[in-house]
């Protein structure tokens, strides 16, 4: 070991020198500091009293970091937690490694390398993880998945075989006034800390000495330390009890070893076994009578004493009660001396607390490392959204066109003219078999048999208990293939529920769910007809029948519906040609008129139309009878999924329902209150000032009061009526036209 | 010096009787307060309580600890408003520290839809007595400085429900309380003591079995967490239960100076820094059923990420330790209490991720029926005859978060 | 970072023994999705698989690239929570780097497919 004048750190804003090879702490204590002022130090990573603010970063076993020039340390308050890190903390993210391999070694003690050679005998392939090369296993989780800190970001090492902790045995650390003191460190500590060319003093060892030093051997039992800042004298009892000083610089723990068996203790259920010291049974300390026992919470032997009198007894509620085993050492140093202290009172020495992760210290970045946000999909046309400046919002699980800037321009382009609306995120499912029917028989409320091939029909998908999961459409393809769509939002639950029931009923079936892979175009508005024509599809489909045409020269399903009341065409088609389908639409039906729509206009049309959205108009407690859909609900087909319910439910008389409702002037919020008189009868779900028929128009849920929907009702102050719905063109010729 | 040391409360330990006037199963929070107010409100003092560890063990000790009353449906929000009531004056009712923190409650929005549901939210709960309010950009950024609007370019912040009643209280402390306010006026406290039985007479509860032997009851009520459909079975009930993890961890300790609780409902964490002043975050509930406590390494990982997408100040705090309680979770996100159609029999569960908000409430009245034999109007939506009734109370704001 | 292009192909879902016994163009590539699932491509002809109720369809829903092993390898490490197989070629599939991701791995080099509308993401996270 050399002087080198190159190597120097900061501490608390000043210049320290270090050696080569030395930690933080080592480095410290050479200057003659101690990282909290005061309190035995192990240099194994176990006690909290080594800890300091690294490089910004709060609570680092300085034992545990080797020291690097330029280094910033900063000790912690010594009455207080660190400062909370005012604003942003900018970081490069941390990268998170997955390893597999058939044996883990934590630990590279003697009883580890054993371990590890053994299994490398038997042809195993043994991953090592130890904490002297900067290795810290902060956890063992379910998987089994072993976590560990490393010095280039985290190693999530996943073993076939089994777990070996080898991490060996923590000293004990001595609890007696003045034990808070510096010059205090366990025999360990002090054999290391004289290797390093650190100058101890005079030494005085209590219980078992430290290698290759020599020092006083302090008899007896130990009273308290005597100093002011720094130890400077010992004073232990006689067996005959009187007591004796002994002068010294530093004092040598031995008080007994205590298993680092936390991960074993977590990995309990697991393949996880202990070697070594950390698999024999911790030695006790004899009881404590006075001074700090746990130095994270601050926890006297007093405080012990005071919340046992109290009537807590078991060792958690101990632990509750004083906090003493819940700081950043997590009970290393204090644990032992509780359980001595309270099977001294009369109970029984009782097991450790639970061990949890983390055991060693990580930050929030390192625990985030290679963690990613849900991604939100993208339709196709994503770009061309965003060309034509739309405002973009993730809205069913999806990046779609909220607004293009004019919601009502677009709202009128479909109700005068024609429009475009990206509607690529439908879900869309094609079901082939000789099972098909009956499994949409099992799985729909509808009649699924007398629907003709060509043809579509509006459904509800209800879960067991009657509730409206999802709607949309079937169409059939042909006697055994059907086509499904889903709502954006809904579709891949929808997927999971059909290929469930699919699997649990064994039917002969082929699913393919094709929503990533189509995109869609709704074609809507009363120049659909025409826009479509000059399209090349002179011939459309009528309302609810789809077939096939090129459009434009793509081939695309057309499926002839309406949602937004006009007349509708959607067009299905590869997303490889969804964006030449879209301009070459804009450009055919420029003369026309024709914008995009976005979302907000979608939903203000079919509003009109007293369409309800799942999950916004919908409760996840919503049976069709609530949503006034019992139409759409065949009872007297023999079975469905949900039918024994809607049975059940259907002889109790109805208590909320929802409703159309229209008030003058603007549309109130969704969300707004319903209220009879001065009785609150429900809320708003959709809401909007209808530019075609000049008032709001909402749908909202009504209570029943003495079994009947009330009419008249008020809504952020002003008259409301219920009304039946749809509230524009009830008669749907316009969609039909 | 640790002010966090329990000074005040003394609990006393009694022998176990062979009978009691009412035996409740469960020493967790709505198990104690029940007896609590019994004790206090009804003069009924013949009661044990039986825990199977230790007073507060399940999920009463593992949960973070936030109480709020902005919830989606009328019936709720009257309810955990009356909690929120409670738990402010507990502290001057009973003598004894909860660590009470009212800090108010910031529930974000990050897409138009997001805001409308926020809207929707304060308008709800402002009128029916829990005040929540609609704020902007401006506002929750004087709210919580610490919070970055954009959002890390991924989730910006565009609208928030701030709802100032929003508080903390430490779970222990208020399992003490409970408990040492019941055994003041006599309630026995029986720890280590598994309910392993029913002891029925024709379709009745009479009583329990223990390890120790039997005790018999004129009431018996179920304040389980966990296991509740196991309890329940054993009376012939099948509960519409199914039970989830849900894990949270905190960092080590820090000064003070995030002051809120702050909740996002797109990223579906919530954060909040405790009196000790470690930072406390949790998620959504694990989407498996299970009754394990065991903690799991994708939560830590992925809301960790989330929470620093908003909280960036997170990045270099120390980790300090995760946990898992589990939930109890009912089909519409609502509690399930009251009467059972057995009688003698009472069940207080389907609390979620709503429990700890509700201690003072369900407990008070939980006693009530208890104590009268009528169901108290606050709880009657709650019955359990609900969903055989088609009476179903789903509710939105029960966020399956906290 | 790679650009993701579409790949077309065709989507078959069919009885697992009429996928097994099929024969595939010399010069196609068909991943096996599911038991009753495989992607081809380039496309092919519907008449390949001998299942009557098959689904053959023309499918450009993946968006993919080819990798060099040692990038592809080296992103997967720290992407990819699973074991990836040890032979070549070897298809896999799961969450990489949070994404639905399909893998072809071959000896000199590795293919990632991802819905469409990912490959933004995907791009992105490969970055």
């Amino acid at each position: 070991m050399t002087n080198d004048k190159s190597l120097r750190l900061i501490v608390d804003g000043s210049l320290v020198e270090f050696f080569a090879g030395d930690n933080a702490l080592v480095a410290l204590l050479r200057a003659g500091l101690h990282p909290s002022q005061g309190g035995c130090l192990c240099l194994a990573g176990d006690c909290p009293h080594c800890l300091a603010t690294v490089d910004g970063v709060s609570y680092v076993r300085t034992c545990q970091v080797a020291a690097r020039p330029g280094m910033v340390i900063k000790r912690h308050p010594s009455d207080a937690p660190p400062p909370l890190p005012v604003g942003d903390c900018p970081g490069t993210d941390i990268i998170a490694r997955h390893i597999y391999c058939d044996v883990v070694v934590i630990g590279m003690g003697e009883s580890g390398r054993a371990a590890a050679a053994e299994a490398q005998r038997d042809g195993k392939d043994v991953i090592t993880l130890d904490a002297a090369a900067g290795q810290e296993v902060i956890g063992i989780y379910p998987g089994p998945l072993v976590v560990a800190r490393t010095r280039d970001g985290m190693a999530d090492v996943h073993p076939h075989g089994e777990i070996v902790v080898a991490t060996g045995a923590a000293e004990i650390h001595p609890v007696a006034p003045g034990n808070h003191l510096a010059g205090i460190v366990t025999a360990r500590a002090a054999t290391r800390l004289a290797v390093a060319g650190i100058d101890l003093g005079r030494v005085v060892a209590i219980g078992t000495p430290p290698e290759g030093i020599a020092v006083e051997q302090a008899a007896g039992e130990l009273v308290r330390f005597d100093g002011v800042d720094r130890v400077e004298a010992v004073v232990m009892r006689n067996e005959n009890g009187s007591e004796r000083k002994i002068e010294c610089d530093t004092v040598s723990i031995g008080l007994g070893l205590c298993p680092r068996d936390a991960l074993l203790r977590m990995g309990n259920g697991l393949a996880v076994r202990a070697v070594g010291a950390a698999a024999r049974t911790s030695d006790i300390p004899a009881c404590p009578r006075a001074g700090t026992v746990c130095h994270c919470a601050g926890v006297t032997v007093d405080d012990l004493e005071s919340v046992r009198a109290r009537g807590f007894h078991e060792l958690e509620l101990v632990k509750r009660a004083t906090l003493a085993g819940t700081g950043t050492c997590q009970g290393s140093v204090c644990l032992p001396y509780i359980r001595s202290f309270l099977a001294d009172r009369g109970e029984s020495l009782q097991p450790p607390f639970t061990a949890r992760p983390v055991t060693r210290q990580l930050t929030v970045g390192e625990a985030a490392a290679s963690s990613y946000h849900q991604a939100t999909p993208r339709t196709a046309l994503d770009g061309e959204h965003r060309r034509l400046g739309a405002q973009m919002e993730r809205a069913g699980g999806w990046w779609r066109p909220w607004s293009y800037g004019d919601t009502v321009g677009e709202y009128w382009a479909v109700r005068k003219g024609v429009s475009i609306g990206d509607v690529s995120t439908l879900g869309k499912m094609l079901v082939s078999g000789p099972g098909a029917l009956e499994l949409l028989e099992r799985l729909y409320p509808t009649k699924v048999a007398t629907l003709k091939p060509g043809r579509s029909r509006y459904v509800l998908l209800l879960n067991e208990r009657g509730y409206v999961l999802d709607d949309g459409l079937i169409c059939r393809d042909d006697k055994t293939r059907f086509t499904l769509t889903f709502t954006s939002g809904g579709s891949s639950f929808a997927e999971l529920w059909v290929r469930d029931w699919a699997e649990s009923w064994r039917l002969d079936v082929r699913l393919l769910n094709q929503t990533m892979s189509l995109g869609a175009i709704n074609v809507t508005g009363p120049l659909a007809h025409e826009l479509l024509a000059r399209a090349g599809v002179g011939d459309p489909p009528q309302y609810l029948h789809h077939r096939t045409a090129t459009v434009t020269g793509i081939l695309c399903r057309v499926f002839r519906l309406s949602f937004t009341g006009e007349v509708s065409y959607e067009l299905h088609h590869s997303v490889a040609d969804s964006v030449t389908l879209w301009r070459r639409l804009l450009r055919l039906g420029a003369d026309l008129g024709i914008k995009p729509h976005g979302v907000e206009a979608l939903l203000m049309l079919r509003l009109e139309k007293g369409h309800i959205v799942v999950g916004q108009d919908t409760d996840f407690d919503s049976t069709p009878r609530r949503i006034n859909h019992e139409w759409a609900v065949k009872l007297d087909k023999p079975d469905f999924v949900g039918r024994q319910a809607i049975l059940r439910t259907d002889k109790v008389p109805l208590d909320r329902q929802l409703a159309g409702l229209e008030m003058e002037g603007p549309a109130p919020a969704e969300g707004a209150l319903i209220w009879k008189g001065s009785d609150y009868v429900g809320f708003v779900t959709s809401s909007v000032f209808s530019p075609v028929l000049g008032k709001a128009v909402m749908l909202g849920w009504l209570k029943l009061l003495e079994g009947e929907l009330p009419a008249e009702l008020t809504i952020v102050g002003r008259p409301a009526r219920r009304v039946p719905t749809p509230f524009y063109d009830s008669e749907g010729s316009r969609a039909r036209a | 010096m640790n002010e966090f040391i329990e000074r005040n409360v003394r609990l006393s330990w009694h022998a176990a009787k062979r009978s009691y006037e009412v035996v409740i199963v469960g020493g967790g929070g709505h198990g104690l307060a029940t007896a609590y107010y019994l004790a206090t409100r009804h003069g009924i003092t013949d009661v044990a309580v039986l825990e199977r560890k230790y007073i507060g063990a399940g999920n009463t000790g593992r949960n973070t600890t936030v109480i709020r009353a902005n919830y989606g449906i009328p019936e709720a929000v009257r309810f955990y408003q009356r909690s929120l009531d409670l738990y402010a004056s507990l502290e001057e009712e009973t003598g004894r520290g909860i660590t009470h923190r009212q800090k108010g409650l910031l529930w974000l929005a990050h897409s138009e839809t997001g805001i409308r549901a926020e809207r929707a939210r304060a308008e709800l709960n402002t009128a029916f007595g829990a005040g929540t309010e609609y704020v902007g950009p401006d506002e929750i950024k004087k709210i919580c400085p610490q919070l970055d609007m954009a959002g890390g370019g991924v989730w910006p912040i565009l609208g928030a429900s701030y709802h100032p009643g929003g508080a903390t209280a430490r779970h222990d402390r208020v399992v003490w309380t409970y408990a040492e306010g019941a055994m003041q006026r006599g309630v026995h406290i029986h720890q280590r003591t598994a309910v392993t039985g029913l002891i029925m007479d024709g379709d009745r509860v009479t009583g329990v079995e223990t390890a120790a032997g039997p005790i018999s009851a004129g009431a018996v009520v179920s304040a389980v967490g966990g296991h509740v459909t196991a309890l329940a079975s054993m009376a012939g009930l099948r509960l519409p239960i199914r039970t989830h993890p849900l894990q949270a961890f905190v960092t080590n300790r820090y000064g003070l100076g995030f002051d809120p609780i702050v909740s996002s409902s797109n990223l579906l964490f919530y954060a909040s820094q405790t009196a000790k002043g470690e930072m406390l975050l949790g998620a959504e509930i694990d989407r498996q059923p299970s009754y394990s406590y065991r903690s799991g390494h994708h939560f830590l990982q992925s809301c960790g990420h989330r929470a620093m997408t908003l909280l960036p100040f997170l990045r270099n705090l120390r980790v300090l330790r995760q946990w898992t309680g589990v939930c109890d979770m009912s089909p519409d996100y609502s509690p399930v209490m009251g009467k059972t159609g057995v009688g003698g029999f009472y069940i207080t569960t389907g609390w979620g991720t709503w429990g700890f908000k509700a201690i003072p409430v369900g407990g008070e009245q939980m006693a009530e029926l208890i104590a009268t034999g009528e169901t108290p109007d606050l709880i009657a939506p709650f019955s359990l005859d609900r969903f055989a009734r088609d009476r179903t109370m789903a509710d939105r704001g029960s966020a399956g978060t906290h | 970072m790679p650009e993701l292009k579409l790949f077309h192909g065709t989507r078959i879902v069919a009885t697992p023994a009429a996928l097994d016994t099929a024969v595939w163009p010399q010069d196609a590539l068909a991943l096996r999705l599911a038991p009753d699932e495989v992607f081809v491509t380039p496309a092919i002809t519907a008449d390949i698989v001998d299942d009557q109720h098959a689904i053959v369809a023309p499918d450009a829903g993946f968006a993919g690239a080819w990798i060099v092993p040692d990038e592809a390898l080296e992103f997967l490490q720290r992407s990819c929570e699973w074991e990836l197989p040890l032979e070549r070629p070897a298809f896999a599939q799961g969450a990489v780097a949070g994404l639905p991701v399909k893998l072809w791995l071959e000896d000199d080099r590795v293919l990632f497919l991802v819905p469409a509308p990912y490959a933004t993401d995907l791009e992105e996270r490969m970055a």
